[in-house]
C-alpha cells in the first residue's frame, strides 16, 4: 500500500517536472529539471535554472561566429576568416562547423533557438534562404549595401538572382557551374579532335558515340550521365525560359529523349546500373570508363588534386558545356552560395563587415587561391583560377561565363516539388515510366507538393 | 512505531534512488516525446519559433488524401505479410536442424547468427551488389541457368519491395534462431521419448510436439517481428532510399520525410500515431490470440 502511494507520489512529481521541463522552457538551452534528484526520490523537484547564458559573457562587439560544413576539407572558409582578422586586428572570427550533409537541419535548429550565434550564416543551399526570410531570420543587407555605395554589378547577375521580392538578403560568396571534362588521353588515341567551347548538345551526342568503343569491361563509353536530375532538366533549362517550379514539365521531354536514346545505344552507362551500383560518377571518370563528362566547376579541383595525389595518370581538358541550339555558347547553369546574416546577431556591423569582405573582390582572390570558384569572375580571379598548379593550359575557356541559370529557382517550395519530380525522374529513366506520364505524373504531384 | 516506519521509508527510497536515473532517462527521452508528438498531431509546426498553431484533425484528413501515404502504407503491409512468416518458417526450421549434437555446431550456429550483428550499412552494399542486374552475380547465375530476362531487382518497381524481404529474411532469421533455440532446450526429453515408444518419427514429432511447444515462443516471435517489420526503415533507407520512384517507400519513410525534409512536424506526428495505432491494434489482437491458444503450456 505505502509503496503505491510513493510510486504514485513519484510518478506526479515526475509529470509535472517533465512538463515544466518539456513545455516552459523558451530558451532552448535549459535542461530537464529532475537531473541531480536521485536523494530526495518523491519528494519536491527543483525548479529549472533560468541561466543568461547569452548576456552572462560579456558581449563585447569583437566576437564573430559564423557557420560553415565540411570545415576540415574545405580551406577556403578559415583562410577567409584568418585574412578578415589580419584586416581587422582585435577581431575574434569563430567557426561553427557541421557536417555537410546535416548542415541545413543543424542551422534549421540553431535558428530556431533565437540565438544569437551565428552572427553569420553561409547559406549551403541558396534555395533555403526564402524560407529564413519568411521566418524573420536573416537581416535585409539593403540598408548596408547603400550605405557603402556597393557596386552588386561584380557578381554578373548574381546578386539580382539572390533578390526576394527586389531586396537583397544574402550576397554570392561562390558560384559554381556545368562545364565539360574529358579525358585527352582517349582522344589522342582515338585520332578525334578534343571537344570545342561551342558545341550543340546534339553535336555533343554525336561526339560522344563516335568516342564510344569497346565491349564488356573494356568498354569505353563516350559520355557519362550521372543520376542526378540535373542530367536532364539543367539542359532543358539552359535557354532560361523555363524553371523546375514548372506547371508544365512538357519542356523536359527533347531531353529525356536525348538521355533515353544515348543510354539505350550505350554511349552512356544505364542510369539503373549506376543507381543500384551506387556508383560515384568521379570514379567513372578516373578509372577512364568514359571520355567525357559533363560537371560542375568542383570537379576541377577533385581532379587536380588526384592528379597531384598519383590517383589518376591521364591528362584531362576542360571546356565549356554544350548548350541547345540557339543559345550562345558560355551559357551554362549552376548554383549560387550566398551568404547572410542572422537578424539575432549582437554584432550586426561587424558581420556586415565580414560579409562586405567574404564577397568582395579580394575574398574572391582568396577563393580562387583555395581552388574554390568564386561568384565574383574578375580577370585576376579567372587568371588565378587557371594558374593552379595542375589545372589543364587550354582550360580557361571553361571559366568564362556568358550567363548563368540556376539549377533551381530560389522558392520556398522547391525543395518539395524537387522530391516528387525526382522521384518521376527516376521512373523514367529506369524505363518503369514513358516520358509521357512520367511528366504527367510530375505536373499532377507537383501541383500537390506546391498546394501544401 | 515511527522508527520502524522511517527505516521502512528509508530502505523505500534507497531502492528507488536506483531505479530513478533510468526512469529519468526513459521518462525524458520516450515518454515525453511521445506525449508531444500525440499534441503535435493535432497542430501545424514547423520546429522553429514560429509558435505552432492548433488546426484539429486537419493532418489527419490530409493524411488519407496524399497518395505517398497511402504507397507507403500499402508497401508496409505488403513487406510485414511476407517478411513475418518467411522469416519465422526460416528461423525456426533452421532451429530444428541446429538443435542437434552434431560436430561443430557452434561454428554453424555463429554463422546463422553472423548476419544479425553484421553493420547494416554494409550488408545493403553487398546485397546491392549481389543483385546488380547487369552484372551482379545473382543474374548472372540466372542468366547461366537459362533464364533470358532475369528480374532487374532494385532498379525494378515489382522486384525492389522482394530484394528487402529477401535481405530482412536473410538478416534477422538469425536472431529468432536463437529465440527458438533457447525454446528448444526447454522442451522436455520425456515428450519425446513417449512419442517415439508409441512409434512417432522424426516428422509427426516435429509436428506434434515440437511445433506445439513452442506455442508461446511462436506468439513472442510474430509480435517482435510484426512490430519489427513495421518500423522497418533502415535497410531501405541503405539499400533503396524508398525507389525506385515510391516503389519501396514505407511508413517510417514518410514519416521522415515529412519531418525532416519538409519541416512539417505536426503532420509527420499524425502520420506516426497512425503507425503507432495500427501496431497497437495489430499486438492487442495477436495477444487475445496468445492467451486463447496457448492454454494449454
Amino acid at each position: 500500500m505505502k509503496l503505491k502511494k510513493v510510486t504514485a507520489a513519484a510518478l506526479a512529481a515526475l509529470t509535472v517536472a517533465g512538463s515544466l521541463a518539456g513545455c516552459g522552457n523558451s530558451g532552448g538551452d535549459t535542461k530537464p529539471a529532475a537531473g541531480d534528484n536521485q536523494e530526495s526520490g518523491a519528494g519536491e523537484v527543483q525548479s529549472t535554472q533560468q541561466s543568461d547564458a547569452g548576456s552572462a559573457t560579456g558581449g563585447e562587439s569583437t566576437k564573430l561566429t559564423v557557420s560553415v560544413w565540411d570545415n576540415a576539407v574545405s580551406p577556403q572558409f578559415q583562410a577567409i576568416a584568418d585574412a578578415f582578422v589580419a584586416q581587422n586586428p582585435g577581431v575574434e572570427v569563430e567557426l561553427i562547423d557541421t557536417q555537410a550533409d546535416e548542415y541545413n537541419n543543424k542551422l534549421t535548429v540553431m535558428l530556431a533557438g533565437g540565438d544569437s550565434d551565428p552572427d553569420v550564416i553561409m547559406v549551403k543551399d541558396a534555395e533555403t534562404q526564402v524560407t529564413m526570410k519568411e521566418k524573420g531570420q536573416i537581416l535585409s543587407l539593403d540598408s548596408f549595401i547603400a550605405g557603402d555605395s556597393l557596386d552588386l554589378s561584380i557578381y554578373d547577375g548574381a546578386a539580382e538572382q539572390l533578390q526576394l521580392d527586389g531586396e537583397q538578403y544574402t550576397l554570392p560568396f561562390r558560384r559554381d557551374w556545368y562545364v565539360l571534362f574529358y579525358n585527352k588521353d582517349l582522344f589522342d588515341a582515338a585520332g578525334v579532335a578534343y571537344p570545342s567551347d561551342d558545341m550543340t548538345w546534339d553535336e555533343f551526342e554525336a561526339l560522344a558515340e563516335q568516342m564510344t568503343s569497346g565491349e564488356g569491361s573494356e568498354k569505353v563509353y563516350g559520355s557519362h550521365n550521372h543520376t542526378w536530375m540535373a542530367f536532364v532538366s539543367n539542359w532543358a533549362v539552359q535557354d532560361g525560359a523555363n524553371t523546375l517550379m514548372s506547371e508544365d514539365y512538357g519542356f523536359l521531354a527533347p531531353w529525356y529523349e536525348q538521355a533515353l536514346r544515348m543510354q539505350d545505344n550505350g554511349i552512356v552507362q544505364s542510369y539503373a546500373n549506376l543507381k543500384t551500383g551506387n556508383i560515384h560518377y568521379s570514379s567513372v571518370f578516373e578509372q577512364q570508363q568514359c571520355a567525357m563528362l559533363p560537371m560542375g566547376s568542383w570537379f576541377i579541383a577533385t581532379l587536380i588534386q588526384d592528379k597531384a595525389d598519383g590517383k589518376i595518370d591521364f591528362n584531362w581538358g576542360v571546356t565549356k558545356i554544350p548548350h541547345p541550339e540557339g543559345v550562345e555558347a558560355g551559357s551554362t547553369v549552376g548554383s549560387v552560395t550566398p551568404i547572410a546574416i542572422n537578424a539575432k546577431t549582437d554584432v550586426p556591423d561587424l558581420a556586415w563587415e565580414f560579409v562586405k569582405f567574404a564577397t568582395s573582390e579580394a575574398g574572391a582572390e582568396i577563393l580562387a587561391d583555395n581552388s574554390v570558384f568564386p561568384a565574383v569572375s574578375s580577370d585576376t580571379v579567372i587568371d588565378k583560377l587557371a594558374s593552379i598548379e595542375g589545372f589543364p593550359e587550354d582550360g580557361k575557356t571553361a571559366l568564362e561565363v556568358k550567363s548563368l541559370v540556376l539549377d533551381r529557382p530560389l522558392d520556398a517550395k522547391m525543395a518539395a516539388v524537387r522530391k516528387v519530380i525526382e522521384e518521376e525522374h527516376d521512373m523514367i529513366m529506369i524505363g518503369e515510366e514513358d516520358i509521357e506520364t512520367g511528366i504527367a505524373n510530375m505536373n499532377e504531384r507537383a501541383a500537390e507538393a506546391r498546394e501544401e | 512505531m515511527t522508527s520502524k516506519r522511517k527505516r521502512a521509508i528509508r530502505t523505500n527510497l534507497i531502492g528507488y534512488s536506483f531505479v530513478v536515473p533510468n526512469f529519468i532517462g526513459y521518462f525524458v527521452f520516450i515518454f515525453l516525446p511521445v506525449c508531444f508528438s500525440f499534441v503535435l498531431s493535432v497542430m501545424e509546426w514547423d520546429g522553429s519559433d514560429v509558435p505552432m498553431k492548433f488546426v484539429g484533425l486537419k493532418n489527419f484528413v490530409k493524411l488519407f488524401g496524399d497518395s505517398t501515404f497511402q504507397i507507403s502504407l500499402k508497401n508496409t503491409l505488403w513487406y510485414a505479410v511476407f517478411t513475418v512468416p518467411l522469416t519465422l518458417v526460416a528461423a525456426l526450421a533452421v532451429a530444428i536442424l541446429l538443435n542437434s549434437k552434431i560436430k561443430g555446431i557452434v561454428v554453424y550456429r555463429t554463422a546463422f547468427f553472423f548476419p544479425y550483428v553484421a553493420s547494416l550499412v554494409a550488408v545493403g552494399a553487398v546485397w546491392n551488389m549481389l543483385f546488380q542486374p547487369e552484372f551482379g552475380p545473382i543474374n548472372e547465375l540466372l542468366r547461366f541457368i537459362g533464364i533470358e530476362n532475369p528480374p532487374k531487382w532494385c532498379a525494378s518497381t515489382d522486384w525492389a519491395m522482394w530484394v528487402i524481404i529477401i535481405v530482412s529474411v536473410w538478416k534477422y532469421m538469425g536472431y529468432y534462431m536463437v529465440v527458438y533455440l533457447a525454446a528448444l532446450q526447454g522442451i522436455s526429453k520425456d515428450l519425446y521419448e513417449a512419442a517415439g515408444i508409441d512409434g512417432a518419427t522424426g516428422w509427426k514429432k516435429i509436428r506434434y510436439i515440437t511445433i506445439p511447444m513452442l506455442t508461446p515462443t511462436t506468439f513472442f516471435v510474430v509480435i517482435m517481428l510484426t512490430i519489427q517489420c513495421f518500423k522497418v526503415f533502415d535497410l531501405i533507407y541503405v539499400m533503396t532510399g524508398g525507389g525506385p520512384g515510391r516503389s519501396t517507400n514505407v511508413l517510417v519513410n514518410h514519416i521522415y520525410n515529412a519531418a525532416f525534409v519538409d519541416y512539417k512536424f505536426g503532420y509527420a506526428s499524425a502520420s506516426a500515431l497512425v503507425l503507432f495505432a495500427i501496431v497497437l491494434i495489430i499486438t492487442l489482437v495477436q495477444m487475445r490470440g496468445e492467451k486463447k491458444f496457448t492454454d494449454f503450456v
